[in-house]
């Protein structure tokens, strides 16, 4: 049992470092210092994306078949650390680990053939339609109906939460196909434009002062059955299926390491790590993401024998979703009475001329507002406890 | 990279727990913890026996040359099963440090009657750097003076390591328990341990008696402390693991309202968090287990990290299982108190949470540590 990296590790690491110095323009890793929202703007990470598309290094995660590079679990893991290490902005992780993976899985040929290449270099940014507002964490009450119209649906309802549903070009859903037998048994999965008549969206602004999350309506949309990923009403499969595939996909612990050494910085920068109350929260939360990240690294191995990480994915989304909030707030406490402050435009490295500590100050407050949504989205904690305490506890 | 246990490794966990849960029956120790000068060598001389005394040393010195992470196994089944017997002060750090810097003389002269069940050695001293002792030169030899309270299995012990401050730095002197100016005052400890107030008044001893000869002696004090920090909190991921057992089968088991407590969301939400502290606790403690033999700052960082999340997750699970079980949580008669005393005493031995916390926090504040990964280069 150790924690080296085999060599070939250490000189991939050295590559992917000394690539991303290079490449990496000072002005995207300013503004992802600046994001406050969840997640970064797509233009943002569609600068990255293209020079990365480049290399080969677009979908990390991906078989080479459909223009992945082949990397282990280890290699991913590296190339995850060494991005967040330096800030890189991250570009439609819905498309890369959501729709890629099941469209391989189950897609036809022709639905692989038009999106993979397009989600691959970027052109497509894709949207989720799940959550609606009857239907949060019982996702399966979902109600949004999808009508069987000769070739194509029509679909009629509302989803909510949608991330950056007004910059993408695309949506998957989970749509109502059929009211008979069990909820899961009516659902369906579906792909389509977001140019398509009938569908309005409109904007709902968070605390923190982004515009992230959209309402979006459909008022009889007409979409292709083309569309369909899988049988009609077996839509709930390939929504668990995904659910599982996402638990090998859940080591963050660079990005959360990362948000914590700005947080080390700012303390050290307004003289605070005098204050024996910030500096005993720095260490506590320091030692927390210690742990965390064994955790992760622990899954890593399971992950690299090959074998399934079971409902440790849920432990670690508990975990990191806590941590980034405790760093979120420490960060609060560090900044005193200068939280007063607000810059009311986004994304705040548009809005901001400023030398960058004073910048810096005007996001913390924002992203401690947006970052109450990590312990909610994604899968409450406490679902997540649910699944721990059946799968972990028997209970 | 790997994380996972090898089979000797896997084997060692569960015979050392196989045996230690039949000699221990809990109500057998319970019955026995009135007598505080009780001592049962029947358990000692079955542990020499099964070669866990000898674990770490090297095989010229009668050992098996094992490594921390064996040692952690072992830990962990002692906390498992509440074992008091004082294997970590004799066999991990007494040991440890006289292998460390012991003469080959001073080797010989201890560690194989360790290993053999002979003779126990007890260490007068807590976190580093905070010796109670002061040696001056006195004729051939050094003459100690200064006193500590409960200091932990000195009454099973036939020595004493005493680190001691000399001319700013910090020596460690082997003594005898019946040299004259040894006053030793036995007492309970909260745990049906045992321990000591210890008190050197002029206590004469050879230059023989100064471990390696070294008047400074800080680091390897400091990195045996750190090792006995390790194996603690592995002992103490033991025990948590238990707490967090029975309370789980407790919860599953005793039923109101029709049904078993665990049905209560309240009560199996409390259940996941403890298993999650749990896990937590073991990660952490493997990142100890693991940065032993590393540079020193990799290795103080782990630790302190270590001890701190550790005692922390300890007190949480342990005030959690007792109100989990309700009434008879609060009982000396259930096992569940005597793992949370257990667990208050790792949380003050060698540093508190607190202490600990603060050292991390002193590490951490470098930026570059801070975003540094835990995954190592061969180099580091």
């Amino acid at each position: 049992m150790d924690l080296n990296l085999a060599p070939d590790d250490v000189a991939f690491q050295q590559k992917v470092r000394a690539f991303i110095e290079v490449n990496l323009p000072d002005d995207l890793r300013r503004a992802m210092d600046l994001t406050t929202a969840f997640l970064n703007e797509p233009e943002l990470g569609y600068e990255w994306h293209k020079i990365l598309h480049e290399k080969g290094w677009s979908v990390p995660s991906w078989p080479d078949e459909w223009g992945g590079p082949g990397w282990t679990p280890v290699q991913k893991y590296i190339f995850d650390l060494e991005c967040a290490r330096a800030g890189a902005p991250v570009y439609n992780s819905q498309g890369s680990r959501m729709v890629g993976p099941v469209l391989m899985h189950f897609g036809t040929q022709k639905q692989k053939d038009k999106y993979l290449p397009r989600i691959c270099s970027g052109e497509d940014y894709w949207c989720q339609g799940y959550s609606e507002p009857g239907s949060g964490s019982d996702l399966a009450s979902l109600k949004t109906k999808a009508e069987a119209d000769g070739d194509n649906y029509i679909i009629n309802g509302q989803k909510i939460w949608t991330s950056f549903a007004h910059k993408s070009n695309h949506m998957f859903a989970l749509v109502r196909t059929s009211s008979e037998g069990k909820r899961q048994e009516g659902i369906t999965f579906i792909l389509f434009n977001m140019d398509t008549p009938g569908i309005t969206i409109r904007p709902i602004i968070g605390n923190g002062g982004d515009h992230e999350f959209n309402e979006v309506f459909f008022d009889d949309v007409r979409v292709p059955k083309a569309g369909r990923v899988g049988e009609e009403n077996k839509g709930w499969d390939v929504a668990k299926y995904l659910l599982e595939f996402e638990r090998g996909g859940a080591l963050v612990a660079g990005r959360v390491r990362a948000q914590f050494a700005k947080v080390v910085r700012l303390i050290r920068t307004r003289g605070l790590i005098e204050n024996v109350h910030i500096r005993t929260r720095m260490g506590e939360i320091g030692a927390d993401l210690d742990a965390m990240e064994m955790l992760d690294i622990r899954l890593l191995s399971v992950l690299q024998s090959g074998a399934s990480p079971g409902a440790n994915s849920s432990m670690l989304k508990m975990r990191w979703s806590s941590i980034r909030q405790d760093i979120s707030e420490l960060a609060l406490d560090a900044a005193g009475e200068d939280i007063l402050r607000w810059e009311p435009e986004r994304p705040l490295y548009d809005a901001l001329q400023l030398p960058p500590d004073e910048e810096e100050l005007l996001g913390l407050a924002p992203r401690y507002l947006n970052y109450r949504a990590y312990t909610i989205l994604g899968g409450t904690n406490e679902i997540q406890a649910e699944i721990l305490g059946k799968h972990l506890l028997g209970l | 990279m790997d994380l996972q246990l090898e089979t000797e490794q896997t084997i060692l966990a569960e015979s050392a727990d196989r045996m230690l849960s039949e000699t221990y029956n809990f109500r057998d120790r319970h019955s026995d913890m009135s007598d505080p000068s009780a001592w049962q060598d029947d358990i000692w001389r079955q542990f020499a026996e099964m070669g866990w005394l000898a674990l770490p040393f090297t095989e010229e010195e009668g050992g098996l040359g094992a490594g921390m992470l064996e040692i952690s196994v072992l830990m962990e089944a002692f906390g498992r099963n509440l074992v008091t017997e004082p294997y970590l002060t004799t066999v991990v750090l007494a040991g440890g440090l006289i292998a460390a810097i012991g003469t080959p003389e001073q080797r010989a002269d201890t560690l194989p009657a360790i290993g053999r069940g002979e003779l126990r050695i007890a260490f007068m001293g807590g976190a580093a750097g905070n010796a109670s002792v002061e040696a001056k030169a006195s004729g051939n030899g050094y003459q100690l003076g200064g006193a500590r309270a409960s200091v932990i299995d000195v009454p099973m012990a036939g020595r004493l390591l005493v680190p001691a401050r000399i001319d700013g730095g910090t020596g460690v002197f082997l003594l005898d328990c019946d040299w004259p100016g040894v006053t030793i005052r036995p007492h309970r400890t909260l745990n049906g341990g045992r321990a000591a107030d210890v008190e050197l008044a002029g206590v004469e001893v050879p230059d023989t008696a100064l471990l390696g000869g070294l008047e400074d002696a800080g680091d390897a004090v400091e990195t045996a402390i750190d090792r006995t920090i390790t194996a603690l909190s592995a002992d103490a991921v033991g025990a948590i693991a238990r707490l967090v057992e029975e309370t789980v089968e407790y919860s599953k088991t005793r039923e109101q309202f029709g049904r078993p407590i665990s049905k209560f969301q309240v009560l199996a939400h409390r259940l996941v968090d403890m298993k999650v502290a749990e896990e937590e606790a073991r990660a952490v403690t493997t990142f100890a287990v693991l940065s032993a033999n590393t540079n020193t700052t990799t290795r103080r960082r782990a630790v302190s990290s270590a001890k701190s999340k550790v005692g922390r997750a300890a007190r949480f699970v342990s005030q959690s299982a007792i109100q989990t079980h309700g009434a008879i949580g609060t009982t000396a008669e259930l096992s569940i108190g005597h793992y949370v005393k257990r667990l208050m005493i790792y949380e003050v031995l060698y540093g508190s949470t607190a202490h600990h916390t603060e050292l991390y926090a002193q590490i951490i504040a470098d930026p570059d540590t801070a975003s540094a990964g835990l995954l190592l280069s061969p180099a580091a």
